[in-house]
């Protein structure tokens, strides 16, 4: 078992014939990642990497039964791109790409809430669940299949804990990048749920940074959980009112700094981890 | 990107808002025939990307020309909130009844759109969150919701506002509003809105800051003479440097150069350093996959940075591969040379080849090596982190 995507999942590229597009798809398919097709307006009946183009979700559903997008186009085509395949029935959106206008962010993740769909990102690295699928642009070399479920905002901090947790012979279930923009799809409560109903999953890593309030909203929702949950919080000693290279990472006010997400997620019942070699020896004291 | 209060005012005046029309000073010989014009007293704002200028004494009242002189003299010479003073909006003195607070925002965990209103307008609306929520009115919107104008008036009666003067504050809501979604805004505001003692509602100071992603589709800004700009204080010469080659980067005050990967780990390393008691000199990311021109160019930023003592590298080789990484690094050392010791660690996609092709060159040249320590997978980046802190120390 996993969350969100798998072996079966049947993934249409959006934005196939552009060159992040066409790179990735071919890194995604070597993985193993069951890509049935791709869209490009305009380009419909050309292939990529044995993959067929349509000129519209629409008709990609209709030959390829796609179920799952994964986007790579230039920001300013995102809200298009990820409202047409949500209307065509798509419940599963990946947005690769960053700089997407928070109006339009706000836009996609409205008309998903009407349609049941899951979107991530923008300005994520994707989602991987190991041995089966790869959606996006994280490297294949960190992870290994397991029993623990990662969920980050950032996709160099996945790397980093799956490397810890693939080393320690965890492995991984699934490891979602909800992406660095300030307004996001999914948010870190949505997937932690996802991540409790699988029976596989024993344990959760998240990691989030300074910025935003998406980590408060995951405690009360984490005081529920069977699963345990350890957290990270990037930019404890990060400056006020500085931006961190995320768009997402900059401490407004007294809102969103680390130390207060920390206590917190805390309270709520979630183990901090300081450092990355911490995981594994909180993970052993959980039994997991 | 934040907008200073006059062309703020500009972009409210085109949603029909009164604005008081100022006049907008660079010199204090300016300031003086401005407040002659509006005459003989004015109120002088400095113009700068941060709010609370009243309480750091950027906002100042002119009760005579010469006065205005003197006063602008004093801003322009003083740096308000770090900012140097480059214009100064002198604004017409009002007779203030009262004053009121309008903003629109975007409540980001809810994904909503909201309109807040509050009758304490004039001070620090999070201040007025805190002590007295009660006096805070919140109406919340769809991203595809327009505001009707009864919703509007709606506002302004909990406000307070009756007769002529509830009629004034619909288009005013409406503006707001409006001119919150036409431009893309993370926040339009109104602090204070004041009412003067004949009666009338004037914008007196005016906020806005458009979102930068969205910068695209409006052009009209560019066309008004608005310019994309850095909205966070004045920036170091480095931090100025690094902008042009389009490296996010931020000036700190320790001593430890960081020259790590991706922002998510660049933020968490910083605390790294400190969990082992050293702090960093900076804030970097280097993006995914740097090209060799980019690495020379982050490490250049540090190497002439005379506060860094030594420096910390950490490479994830993701689709990105760690031996392409350290042919740059490699080839930036034989070029340029470090002044600095570094402590360097790979892992990830081909990381033995980085360390093979690291430990081949010192064999080379050893002399370029001689303060460049080589780790692989096998050192916990911890101990990296402790090491960059010895270093430091042992610099000192």
């Amino acid at each position: 078992m996993a969350i969100l995507v798998d072996k079966d999942s049947r993934i249409l590229v959006q934005g196939i014939t552009g060159s992040a597009g066409q790179f990735h798809t071919k890194r995604m398919i070597d993985y193993g990642t069951q890509i049935v097709g791709g869209t490009s307006p305009g380009k419909g009946g050309q292939e990529v990497e044995g993959v067929p183009v349509f000129d519209t979700v629409d008709e990609c559903i209709d030959a390829t039964e796609a179920d799952t997008s994964v986007i790579f186009l230039p920001a300013p085509f995102v809200k298009e791109a990820a409202i047409e395949a949500i209307w065509a029935g798509i419940k599963f959106v990946v947005v690769i790409p960053e700089h997407i206008p928070i109006f339009d962010m706000m836009e996609i993740r409205q008309e998903a809430k009407k349609y049941g769909t899951t979107v991530l990102g923008g300005n994520t690295a994707g989602i991987i669940t190991p041995g089966e699928a790869n959606l996006g642009i994280m490297p294949d070399i960190a992870f290994k299949p397991g029993r623990v479920g990662t969920v980050s905002r950032s996709g160099s901090l996945t790397y980093y804990v799956a490397d810890t947790l693939t080393r320690s012979d965890y492995g991984e279930t699934t490891c979602v990048g909800l992406g660095g923009d300030p307004v996001l799809g999914s948010t870190f409560d949505e997937i932690l749920k996802m991540f409790d109903d699988d029976p596989k999953t024993r344990a959760v890593v998240m990691c989030g940074e300074i910025g935003g309030v998406y980590e408060e909203r995951a405690a009360p929702v984490i005081k529920k959980l069977k699963t345990p949950v350890v957290v990270m919080i990037g930019g404890v000693f990060a400056p006020a009112g500085k931006r961190m290279g995320h768009a997402g990472a900059i401490v407004e006010g007294s809102m969103g700094t680390a130390r207060s997400k920390l206590r917190i997620l805390e309270e709520a019942g979630a183990y901090p981890a300081k450092t990355f070699s911490e995981i594994p020896q909180i993970l052993k004291g959980l039994n997991v | 990107m934040r907008l200073f209060e006059f062309e703020a005012k500009k972009l409210f005046a085109q949603k029909k808002i009164p604005v008081t029309q100022g006049i907008l000073a660079s010199s204090p010989e300016d300031a003086a025939a401005a407040v002659r014009e509006l005459g003989g007293e004015g109120v002088l704002k400095v113009q700068i990307l941060s709010g609370g200028r009243g309480k750091a004494g950027g906002i100042k009242k002119a009760e005579s020309p010469d006065e205005a002189y003197k006063i602008a003299e004093e801003l322009f010479a003083a740096k308000i909130k770090d900012y140097e003073v480059k214009q100064i909006l002198v604004d017409p003195l009002l007779d203030i009844a009262k004053e009121y607070y309008l903003g629109v925002t975007i409540d980001r965990a809810n994904y909503k759109i909201v309109f807040i209103a509050s009758p304490s307008g004039g001070v620090d609306i999070e201040e007025v969150a805190r002590t007295s929520p009660e006096k805070i009115y919140k109406e919340k919107f769809d991203i595809d919701e327009k505001m009707y104008g009864f919703e509007a008036f709606g506002i302004g009666k909990k406000l307070g506002f009756t007769g002529d003067k509830l009629k004034a504050s619909v288009p005013i809501i409406l503006g707001l509003y409006n001119a919150f979604k036409a431009y893309d805004c993370k926040l339009a505001e109104i602090n204070p809105l004041i009412e003067t003692t004949d009666g009338k509602l004037w914008a007196a100071d005016a906020r806005i800051s458009v979102d930068d992603d969205a910068l695209f589709r409006h052009k009209e800004l560019g066309e008004m003479g608005i310019e994309k700009r850095h909205e966070e204080g004045e920036m170091t010469e480095r931090e100025k440097q690094a902008r042009e080659w389009g490296i996010p980067y931020l000036d700190l005050e320790g001593d430890i150069g960081m020259f790590p990967g991706g922002a998510g780990f660049g933020i968490m390393g910083n605390d790294f350093i400190h969990y082992f008691g050293g702090k960093p000199a900076n804030f970097m990311d280097s993006g995914g996959g740097p090209s060799p021109e980019r690495l020379a160019r982050m490490l250049i930023l540090l190497d002439e940075n005379p506060n860094v003592k030594a420096i910390f590298g950490a490479r994830f080789g993701g689709i990105s591969r760690c031996d392409d990484f350290a042919k740059g690094v490699i080839q930036f050392l034989r070029e340029h040379g470090l002044s600095k010791p570094m402590v360097v660690r790979m892992t990830g996609n081909m990381w033995q080849e980085g360390v093979r092709l690291f430990e081949e060159a010192k064999e080379e040249t050893p002399e370029v090596f001689e303060k460049i320590e080589i780790h692989g997978i096998e050192t916990p980046i911890e101990e990296i982190s402790k090491r960059a802190v010895e270093l430091a120390k042992e610099a000192e």
